[in-house]
Order: C-alpha cells, then sequence, then structure tokens
C-alpha cells in the first residue's frame, strides 16, 4: 500500500522515486558522514521543482493535491530524511506567510521556492522551544522600521535561506499575544547565522542559529496585525506536523524495505533469516505501523483538503509517525543483527534520522499535550 | 576479366598494421568460405602496405582501392561498389565504430540485410550476437546477400602462412563529391590496449571510488604482467580511458585470470567477461551479481582488499 | 534550426532478461526510452536552447509508446509523432518506416538517432535511415555546433575523436556525451500530459509494405538462447581483510595463477 494518489500523478511519483534513487539515496550516505549540507542535490532538486511543490497554482506552483505531495515526500523521506527537512522546512516558513501574510509577501515566498531558494521558520529560541510563549526576541516599532534583536536556535535552513520567517514580542507585557511575526531577506544587516550543528541524525539538513542584532526591516515585512504572530505560528505547526509525520512515515518504510531485503538472503541454520516466524511477525509489526501512520497522515490532509478542523488528526499523524519511525528503525537494527549496528549498512543511519522526529516541530509530548486537550476539552 | 563471386573482407589499419577485430573478421570470413565454397578477397583502402600481411593471414586476393585519408562517404562509395562488383555473398568488417557505420551504409545502398557484432558463425550459417546487454542471445541468418561486422576478442585471429603470397588487384572505383568531411582527426588515447590477448585482467569498477584509488588497479595489474579493464561506470567518471573497456561496449576477453576489482557485475559488463578461465571478485555488496560467476569472491570493501593482496603477491615475488 | 529525435522505447536496461517459451520475458520489466536516444534528446535540446528551433520526438510503435513520448515532451521535446506500427522490422525495415514518417512529420535541419538501442543493439538503423534518406551522416556524435550552412560536429574515434563539418539536412547518431540527461520537473511532467501526439500511420505516410514488416525482413532470427552459464565458486566473507586475502590468494597459488 502507499498514498491513493490520483493515477495521472504516478508519473511524477515514478520521477521523483528515479530521481532520489539515482541522485539522492547513494550520495547522502556520505555527506551523512561528513555533515556537510549536499548543494548540488539541492540545486537538481530545485531545478525539478521539489522546492515548490506545495507552492498553491495561483502563485505560479504546480497545484497539486496534498495527498500527491505526500507521496512524492515520502519518497524523498526514504532516500534521506535530511534531505526531505531541508524541504519541509522550506515549505513550513511558506505555510507561515500563506497563513498570516499578504499577497506581496506570499507571491515573493512563493516565487522564491520556484526559483529553487530556501525558507526558514524561526520560531524556536535558547529558552523557547516547547513554549514558544517564553520568546526573548523583540521586535521594537521605529518610525517605518521594525528593530529586530535575540537569537534563534535549532533552525533548520538557517543558514541556506532567502528568506526567514521570525516571530518576536513587540508587546512583552502581553505575552503571546504580543508576539508578531515578519519575512525578513537573507542579507539584511543585523541578521547572521552561527555555527552549523553537528546533528546525530538528519545530517543532510542545515541547521544552525539565527541571530539579530539591531537588524531594521521595513514595518511592510510585518505579517499580519501586531500581536498575530503567535496564532499564524501555531496554526502553521498545526498544518506543517502532518508533514513531519509524512518525512517518518518514509523513515518507517525505509526501515521495511533495508529488513526485508537483508532477510531474504541472509541465511542462518542453513536458511533465510526471514523465513522465520519470529522474523516475519517482526516485519507484520512494522508493516501494520507503517501503514497505519501512512492513512493518519492521508486522513489529516483529507480534513485539510475539506477545510475541516485537523489540528488534533495533524497532531496525531506527527506523533504516531514519529514513534514508529524509531521503533522501524530499531527493529530494523535488529533484524540486521551485527551489521545494523555497522555503520557500513544502511540502518543505523535510519535511527539517527528517525529520532528527531519525535522531537522537531512539536516534541510528541506536546503532540499528546494538544491530542489530550483536543479529546478532553476545557473543565 | 571473368569475376568470380567472392567474399569480401574490409580491413581496417592504422600506420599500415590490420586491426585485430579486421583479422578476426578475415578469420569469421574464412569460416564462412569453407562453408560456402567460395573465396576471401581482402580491401584495403588507403594504405596497402598490409596488402601482403593480408595473404599471410589467408585472404586469397587483395583489392586496393586509392582514398587520401579516411572519409565515411568514400569508403562506403568505394566497398558499395566492391561488393555490387565482386557479386560479393557477404561482406565482413571487424566492429569498430567506423566499421560498424560502413557496414549500415553499404547494406542500406545495396538493400541488403546487415548483423552486427557477430560472436560466431554457426554450422547451418547463422550469426550468433547478443541481445539484452548479453542476457540472451539470438541466431540471424540473413536472406540473400548481407553484410556482417565481428566483434572483437570472438573470432580470433587467423593462421598465419609465412611467406603465402596473392594476388593483389588495384580496383579503380569512382567515388562522388564529399558531404559530411572529416576536418581533423585527433588521437587522444595514447597507449593501444590490448585486452583481447591479455593473459591477466585486473578490472575496476565504479566501487574503486575516485581515480586516486583506481591507481591500486593498475598496480596489481602491473605486478601480475596484465591488462587494466574497466566497466563502464569507471570510464564514464573519468578514471580511466575508454579503450579499456570490458562488456557489452567494449571487449569480449577471456584471460586466464580476471579479477573484478568494486565491479557490481551488471549484466552488460559480465557478458563481456564469463569466458575467463579464473574470475575472482572482489566487492563489498554481498549480494553483487558479479560473485554468481566468480570462483572466489571476496567480500570486504576493495580500497583495504587490493593493497593487502598487493602486499601478499610482491610478498611471494620475492 | 528544426531538430527531429527518433526515439525507440525497450525494457530498462538494468534488468536481466530471461528466457520464456523461447521468447524473451519481457512483462514486468519497465519500459523506457532507449538510454542512447535520450542522450540525443538532452544534445538536441540543448542545441535548441542555444541556437533556437524546435526538438520533435518521433517513434514508431503502438499506443503503449506513448508514456516514453510524454517523458520526451518533458525534458525538452516540443513536439512528438508516433508511427503507428507494430509489425516486427528488421533495421532496414524500421529505416524505411522511419524515413517515411520523417519525411511526414515535418522538415527537419538535423535528425538525431541513438547510436544503438540497449535491447537488440544493432547500432545501425540511423546510418541506414541516413541512406535511405539520402543525406549526409556522422555517427557516434558527441556534440555538435552550427556552421555556416550545416554543423560542426565531433565524433568519438576508437582512439580520439574527428571534427566533421555537414550541410544540413543530415542525420547524426548519439554516444554518451559528457553529460547527463536532465531530470523532468514536476511542472513539465505536467505539461507534457496535456501535449498532443501526433498520430502517423504506415498508410498515411506512404510506407511501401514491400520495404518493412516480418516479410520484408532480411534478417531474421532463427533461435534464441540463454548464454552458458558459469558456476560461482566460494565466497570468502571474513571480519578480517587479511584473512580473506591470505585464502584468496591461497586459492589462486593452488591454481598456479599466483
Amino acid at each position: 500500500m502507499a498514498f491513493l494518489i490520483n493515477p495521472e500523478d504516478q508519473d511524477l511519483l515514478q520521477t521523483v522515486r528515479e530521481f532520489c534513487e539515482k541522485e539522492v539515496k547513494e550520495q547522502c550516505k556520505e555527506f551523512d558522514v561528513s555533515g556537510e549540507w549536499p548543494a548540488d542535490i539541492y540545486e537538481q532538486a530545485a531545478e525539478m521543482g521539489l522546492n515548490a511543490l506545495e507552492v498553491p497554482e495561483e502563485y505560479g506552483g504546480p497545484g497539486l493535491e496534498r495527498v500527491t505531495v505526500a507521496a512524492l515526500m515520502e519518497e524523498m523521506a526514504k532516500a534521506d530524511a535530511g534531505f526531505v527537512t531541508t524541504i519541509t522546512a522550506s515549505n513550513l516558513a511558506l505555510k507561515a506567510v500563506l497563513i498570516g501574510g499578504n499577497e506581496e509577501q506570499k507571491q515573493r515566498c512563493c516565487d522564491l521556492l520556484i526559483e529553487g531558494k530556501h525558507g526558514a521558520f524561526c520560531l524556536t529560541e535558547p529558552m523557547a522551544g516547547s513554549d514558544a510563549s517564553n520568546s526573548k526576541t523583540t521586535a521594537v516599532r521605529e518610525g517605518d522600521e521594525y528593530v529586530l534583536n535575540g537569537r534563534k536556535c535549532f533552525i533548520t535552513n538557517g543558514g541556506v535561506a532567502s528568506f526567514y520567517v521570525v516571530t518576536a514580542m513587540t508587546d512583552k507585557s502581553q505575552g503571546v499575544k504580543g508576539m508578531s511575526a515578519f519575512v525578513v531577506d537573507a542579507g539584511t544587516p543585523g541578521l547572521s547565522t552561527g555555527n552549523h550543528e553537528n546533528k546525530m541524525g538528519i545530517r543532510t539538513s542545515n541547521t544552525c542559529d539565527v541571530v539579530f542584532e539591531d537588524c531594521r526591516i521595513p514595518a511592510s515585512a510585518r505579517m499580519g496585525a501586531e500581536g498575530e504572530g503567535y496564532k499564524i505560528a501555531m496554526q502553521t505547526l498545526d498544518m506543517s506536523r502532518t508533514w513531519v509525520g509524512c518525512g517518518a512515515v518514509g523513515i518507517a518504510q525505509r526501515c521495511i524495505d533495508e529488513a526485508v531485503s537483508y532477510g531474504k538472503q541472509r541465511i542462518t541454520f542453513g536458511k533465510p533469516i526471514l523465513k522465520n516466524q519470529a522474523l516475519q511477525f517482526k516485519i507484520a509489526d512494522m508493516e501494520i505501523r507503517t501503514e497505519t501512520a501512512r492513512q493518519m497522515v492521508a486522513h489529516a490532509l483529507k480534513l485539510m483538503d475539506e477545510g475541516k478542523p485537523y489540528s488534533k488528526e495533524s497532531a496525531i499523524a506527527k506523533c504516531y509517525a514519529g514513534d514508529v519511525a524509531v521503533q522501524n528503525a530499531l527493529e530494523a537494527i535488529q533484524i540486521l543483527g551485527g551489521y545494523g549496528y555497522s555503520r557500513e549498512y544502511p540502518v543505523e543511519k535510519l535511527l539517527r534520522d528517525a529520532k528527531i522526529f519525535q522531537i522537531y516541530e512539536g516534541t510528541n509530548e506536546i503532540q499528546r499535550m494538544v491530542i489530550a486537550k483536543n479529546v478532553i476539552g476545557k473543565f | 576479366m571473368e569475376k568470380q563471386a567472392m567474399i569480401l573482407v574490409y580491413l581496417e589499419t592504422a600506420d599500415g598494421q590490420i586491426l585485430k577485430v579486421s583479422l578476426e573478421a578475415l578469420n569469421a570470413a574464412k569460416k564462412l568460405a569453407v562453408q560456402t565454397g567460395k573465396g576471401v578477397a581482402a580491401v584495403l583502402i588507403g594504405d596497402a602496405s598490409a596488402a601482403a600481411s593480408a595473404g599471410v593471414y589467408g585472404a586469397d586476393e587483395v583489392l586496393t582501392a586509392a582514398a587520401d585519408g579516411y572519409q565515411a562517404e568514400t569508403y562506403t562509395a568505394i566497398l558499395t561498389e566492391l561488393f555490387a562488383r565482386y557479386e560479393t555473398p557477404c561482406l565482413l568488417l571487424g566492429s569498430s565504430r567506423d566499421g560498424k557505420e560502413l557496414a549500415a551504409r553499404v547494406s542500406a545502398r545495396a538493400g541488403v540485410g546487415c548483423v552486427t557484432d557477430a560472436m560466431d558463425l554457426t554450422a547451418e550459417g547463422g550469426w550468433v550476437r547478443s541481445v539484452y546487454g548479453g542476457s540472451l542471445q539470438e541466431t540471424v541468418s540473413i536472406e540473400g546477400r548481407g553484410v556482417v561486422t565481428v566483434r572483437s576478442g570472438t573470432f580470433g585471429k587467423p593462421e598465419e602462412t609465412a611467406g603465402r603470397t596473392v594476388p593483389v588487384t588495384a580496383a579503380d572505383v569512382e567515388t562522388g563529391a564529399l558531404r559530411a568531411v572529416i576536418k581533423e582527426a585527433v588521437k587522444e588515447l595514447a597507449e593501444s590496449v590490448n585486452l583481447e590477448d591479455a593473459e591477466v585482467i585486473v578490472a575496476g569498477g565504479r566501487g574503486m571510488g575516485s581515480a586516486e584509488n583506481f591507481k591500486l588497479v593498475h598496480e596489481l595489474a602491473e605486478l601480475l604482467g596484465g591488462v587494466v579493464g574497466a566497466s563502464r561506470p569507471a570510464i564514464e567518471d573519468g578514471w580511466i580511458p575508454r579503450n579499456h573497456q570490458v562488456g557489452q561496449s567494449g571487449k569480449i576477453v577471456a584471460p586466464k585470470l580476471y579479477i573484478a576489482c568494486g565491479i557490481s557485475g551488471a549484466m552488460q559488463h559480465v557478458s563481456g567477461m564469463t569466458g575467463s578461465g579464473y574470475i575472482v571478485a572482489i566487492n563489498k555488496d554481498e549480494d553483487a551479481p558479479i560473485f554468481e560467476v566468480a570462483d572466489v569472491g571476496i567480500v570486504g570493501n576493495v580500497n583495504d582488499i587490493l593493497p593487502l593482496m598487493i602486499d601478499e603477491i610482491k610478498a611471494r615475488k620475492a | 534550426m528544426e531538430l527531429l529525435v527518433c526515439v525507440k522505447q525497450v525494457p530498462d536496461d538494468s534488468v536481466t532478461v530471461v528466457l520464456e517459451n523461447n521468447a524473451p520475458k519481457l512483462d514486468g520489466i519497465t519500459p523506457v526510452v532507449n538510454a542512447f536516444d535520450t542522450y540525443a534528446l538532452e544534445m538536441a535540446a540543448r542545441f535548441k536552447e542555444e541556437h533556437g528551433g524546435e526538438v520533435t520526438v518521433l517513434t514508431v510503435g503502438g499506443e503503449e509508446t506513448v508514456p516514453s513520448l510524454r517523458s520526451c515532451l518533458a525534458v525538452g521535446a516540443n513536439h512528438a509523432a508516433r508511427l503507428d506500427e507494430t509489425a516486427a522490422c528488421d533495421s532496414l525495415g524500421m529505416a524505411h518506416l522511419l524515413a517515411k514518417a520523417a519525411g511526414k512529420a515535418g522538415k527537419f535541419d538535423v535528425i538525431f538517432c541513438g547510436v544503438e538501442s540497449t535491447d537488440g543493439a544493432y547500432g545501425i538503423v540511423g546510418a541506414q535511415l541516413a541512406e535511405t534518406l539520402g543525406l549526409p551522416l556522422v555517427t557516434n556524435v558527441l556534440g555538435l555546433e552550427p556552421v555556416e550552412g550545416g554543423v560542426s560536429v565531433k565524433q568519438e574515434t576508437e582512439e580520439g575523436y574527428r571534427i566533421v563539418e555537414t550541410p544540413c539536412p543530415c542525420v547524426v547518431t548519439t554516444v554518451k556525451p559528457g553529460y547527463e540527461p536532465r531530470y523532468p520537473s514536476i511542472k513539465s511532467k505536467m505539461a507534457a500530459r496535456k501535449m498532443p501526439i501526433a498520430g502517423l500511420t504506415a498508410a498515411d505516410v506512404g510506407a511501401e509494405a514491400s520495404a518493412y514488416g516480418p516479410d520484408a525482413a532480411k534478417v531474421r532470427q532463427t533461435a534464441l538462447s540463454a548464454p552458458p552459464k558459469r558456476q560461482s565458486g566460494v565466497k570468502i566473507q571474513e571480519k578480517e581483510a587479511a584473512v580473506a586475502v591470505s585464502r584468496a590468494i591461497k586459492m589462486l597459488a593452488g591454481q598456479k595463477l599466483v
């Protein structure tokens, strides 16, 4: 099973799969070791329009159905989770603009992604991760400008983005209601980026601090009204969580693929190890989890398509798929045994890559809070 | 003069020497001659200095035609005319790039069938050749007269009879004005590579990882007195010139010892080397198809294995 | 310049073809555009992008070849034409059909063909097409540039390359140049779905029944077989590379090969 996509779009799936197989999968192994950002691969992906999959048709995008985009993202994640993280992160920034920005901001950010550029979503701070309301970054209005000061951390695409969606406090006394959101161009004086994080996994994605020191931006860079930043950010995360889940599904599927291909040919006691029912059941459980996670992603996307509330479902998709990716990676390593633990084989990387899916864009604890709040309601 | 129908073999030469693949075509022609009872005339165009040598290798007659350097159109016109003039049942050429082009052109002009890359001639007069990248072999027959090119490393060189002399006839052929004109020929590959006659071949593939690592293949080949071969990916990556290629678009080889280093074993490569006496394969992927044809397969990183192998062989030699 | 690229749909050449009932078992193998034809198309597309003009792709085959033409439309071809003919042909028969179809499909300055197909691999249709059309030919082409009245072509040879100048119209057959064919973009792929494909028949183009098809074929397959199989020997898997090497060397020494 896979995402049930429109038969017409099968050719896109084929194209992306071929690209990922030939240009991403093997190549990224090397970059996983070096931690270098594979600019050439991203350039090729951009030329194919993979950065702009989610750009709406009215802004020059391909106008694909969400489930088709999900199927393509899963392919990218199967090849390399860092690769899909880069692309998902650009689209996370784009989503914020599509949710909170004006027409001009939307068109500009869409154009940048269509041109093959990247975006970054800057919410997290050293003291404001899960607790985004504890943000210390400030935006002070001075005439027709805002002056930004503060430090954002763990920003995907921080060092490679062409535009940054930045949240900052315009009125600290108001708490989250005093947070506003801005679109900041790369290269604006006062905007700098820190060192590339040396991460456990998704090492082909760029993650770094983004620092604002008296960074002056025009007032027109603000999205929505003052004080709407937190709402925009939360709505953005609500939607993007499903896409993170989609990436996790890709890893979970890759774990199955690797375990099955190894298990069929690895002989112990005179027969392939997958002839053992104990291991067959492991594969079955991996498949149950993956398929369930995938269909949860599809369900959340369907709710978005239909304009229905999806906050809970999106959180479930992200939380469950993230957990599944980690569980499947652990099982895949177990099936490969000693080889699974070796860096010569692909599955240890899958575990390192999978782990972040329980952490970023809202830890799985935060997701459970969201889900619980949706189920229990106020009482 | 009464002309007898003759099998023709076009002998391609370089610096007055007949190319090995053309000698194989001559050998195929002699085989066909035995089946059909026809004579074999060798054709030399331009440089006729190899005429005597053609006789030594067993042509019954040598036809020479004048030409001022290689021009495909001129050579096509000459071969087409001789093919008609000698009522040739079959024109054979070596499967070089030029040989295949000439074969195709002559066959189209004469309206006869054309078979390329023949590897064998069956007792029934069928030509055996590879299809689907070497996955399968077909036998084809040509209805009526035809043109055949012979794949290098398949028919072998003909026997030499020292001192054998045969008539040499200068054929006068009118050729028209040129349209596609060869303006310049550049020689890039300095060394000639004789994979076909090598007793030992050490071949490298993509698994070598880099041009730098590929030097290990050279080192081992030199140590064993062998020739360096390569699979297509190594050539496409520019680690070694294309005249070292073994397989479908390269040479068919049959050394006593073939060592495949970091070659996965795509059918296109394997089909060119399965005739080897003893095959050693080194690959880190234990599922690599190359192991299916190897007498000894070593699962491991080729860049770890090769230096050790080189050291051990050196130690044995010492 | 107007450019024509002749393409053939073939089974994916990375898959080993096996024999079933004396015929190649091709079901289950993805049909793809012949690799050498994709190089031809890329070369034509680059030529067009640099020097202007349009690229048409032409194939001979049934309805099942439409996806291949669409994939060509997504990577640089402007137009596509399909001669709807599935009769088995030898190379000369195919050259006849292509010559007739090319004449019907338009007026072209350069006709590109891949140097060979990865399935039958005769490597002669392009040259026979040139002869059938009476056009000048350059084979094994690595690249080309326009010159007064024609093109200057870089031809790969056994030991290097040649520079060949030819008037247009002409035929070129392409080898792998120093670049890879492009990937389609999502948008070009979607746009290709809606582009028209000109449908031609053998009758439309004036193909002569005596010149193509199984009865006209002068080269006929009489047998098909799997090449002789080799037995695999020992596979050495050792944690220590040195142990593996000494085992292998002992075996080679046993065969008196070292």
